[in-house]
């Protein structure tokens, strides 16, 4: 069964298409050509509305693995880790939920939805590794870094209707919210982020494990398995740059750790919520 | 974000809780919900201590809200406040009206959506959980 999952991940996302109405967007940019303006600032309560309707759009495309066990292990874990990062309190809160999906993998919406797959949550081997993962997904929303995937042109078109000239317009806004989730989705699923934006996640992560009593060591150590999956021609987290480099600089900027007090506790409960779902 | 003491915060985000000490955990003296009104008494790192319109005084993290442009006599019960202007200019960008009517499109599933946000720990649950894993 492992094997089997390790082998089958994420072909789906090359079959991957938002449902988008072309006529729409191509009239939506003709509108943005017209527009200037200040850039509307993305209020927390936008960024949490648009983050739903990422998630919604990621869940229409991955089922929802419901779990009761391990969706409240994976959420008490990630609100560990939000108590000491930067961005404790956003708009809707963190949120964590399991994707039903052999891919390994691991995606942030906007405004604190954060899924795992469960490819990745079956290839971490104890809690610290899982955590590590959640820390880089969180640092993604600390910060913004999905809103920074909308182009920079449906925010100044936004900017001119918030200004109060288009008031009436709120079918334009409407498409540009369509098109922003397209942008976002499309980062999170296929673009990727970054190659900076990807490593200061992994960097801020580091730390926020070190805060959180975590050891920093687990995101190398859950990067080395995505490298061995890789190296069998495997797509893992295939919106992230290759783990091999990914290592270099985990391995550079690793601090020494740690609290060992905790680590037995920790692995009897990741025996008992997450280690029998590995066969 | 260096504030004044006598300066008003108005909370942006849906719920938070007034804390009895500045740390999360600490016990919640009330739930405060978005768009309330504080009057900030001092600063201790990154949290505010505050005092709310009804005369409660707590704590709440500086990330839970925002300088408001309201005057004190704002917070008062019965007057109109500056914010009202900042949350209709909000009103304009992206909010729930975009969502309801993407609501029951095709390749958008809000009811699951809805099941991963409908997931709370209570306070007391992450404590334990901290505690046992010998986490901070």
């Amino acid at each position: 069964m492992k094997k089997l999952i390790l082998i089958c991940l994420c072909f789906s996302l090359l079959a991957w298409k938002l449902p988008i109405n072309l006529s729409k967007l191509s009239k939506a940019k003709k509108g943005l050509e017209l527009v200037s303006g200040a850039s509307h600032q993305i209020s927390e309560e936008e960024e949490y509305y648009i983050g739903r309707a990422v998630a919604a759009n990621i869940l229409s495309q991955y089922p929802l693995w419901k779990n009761n066990d391990l969706t409240r292990y994976l959420n008490l874990i990630g609100k560990a880790l939000v108590l000491k990062s930067e961005r404790p309190e956003i708009f809707g809160g963190y949120h964590f939920g399991l994707l039903d999906s052999n891919e390994a993998n691991a995606f942030s919406a906007p405004g604190g939805i954060i899924f795992l797959t469960r490819g990745i949550v079956i290839m971490a081997e104890n809690e610290d590794e899982l955590a590590a993962i959640l820390a880089h997904e969180i640092q993604h929303v600390a910060a913004k870094d999905p809103l920074k995937a909308i182009k920079s042109q449906r925010m100044k078109a936004l900017g001119t209707f918030a200004a109060g000239e288009a008031i009436g317009s709120s079918n334009q806004v409407f498409s540009i919210f369509q098109d922003s989730v397209l942008d976002i989705t499309g980062t999170l699923l296929q673009k990727g982020y970054s190659r900076g934006q990807e490593k200061n996640a992994d960097l801020q992560a580091l730390d926020l494990l070190l805060a959180t009593g975590y050891e920093p060591r687990a995101l190398l150590s859950m990067l080395q398995k995505v490298k061995a999956v890789e190296k069998k021609k495997v797509k893992a987290f295939s919106a992230h740059p290759s783990a091999a480099k990914r290592i270099a600089y985990v391995e550079d900027n690793l601090k020494p750790a740690v609290n060992k007090d905790g680590n037995g506790a920790r692995m009897a409960r990741f025996k008992l919520i997450v280690s029998r779902h590995k066969n | 974000m260096l504030l004044m003491a006598g300066k008003v915060l108005v909370v942006r985000v849906m719920r938070s809780n007034l804390q009895a000490k500045p740390d999360f955990l600490s016990s919640s003296l009330a739930a405060i919900e978005k768009g309330a009104k504080l009057e900030l008494i001092e600063t201790q790192g990154n949290w505010f201590l505050v005092r709310t319109a009804g005369g409660l005084k707590g704590y709440i993290h500086q990330t839970a809200v925002a300088e408001s442009k309201t005057s004190l006599s704002g917070i008062m019960p019965g007057k109109k406040g500056a914010s009202e202007d900042e949350l209709a200019l909000a009103a304009k960008g992206f909010n729930e009206g975009n969502e309801k009517k993407l609501r029951g499109s095709k390749g958008f599933n809000f009811a699951d959506v809805d099941w991963v946000i409908d997931w709370n720990i209570s306070n007391p649950a992450l404590a334990a959980f901290l505690r046992e894993g010998k986490l901070k």
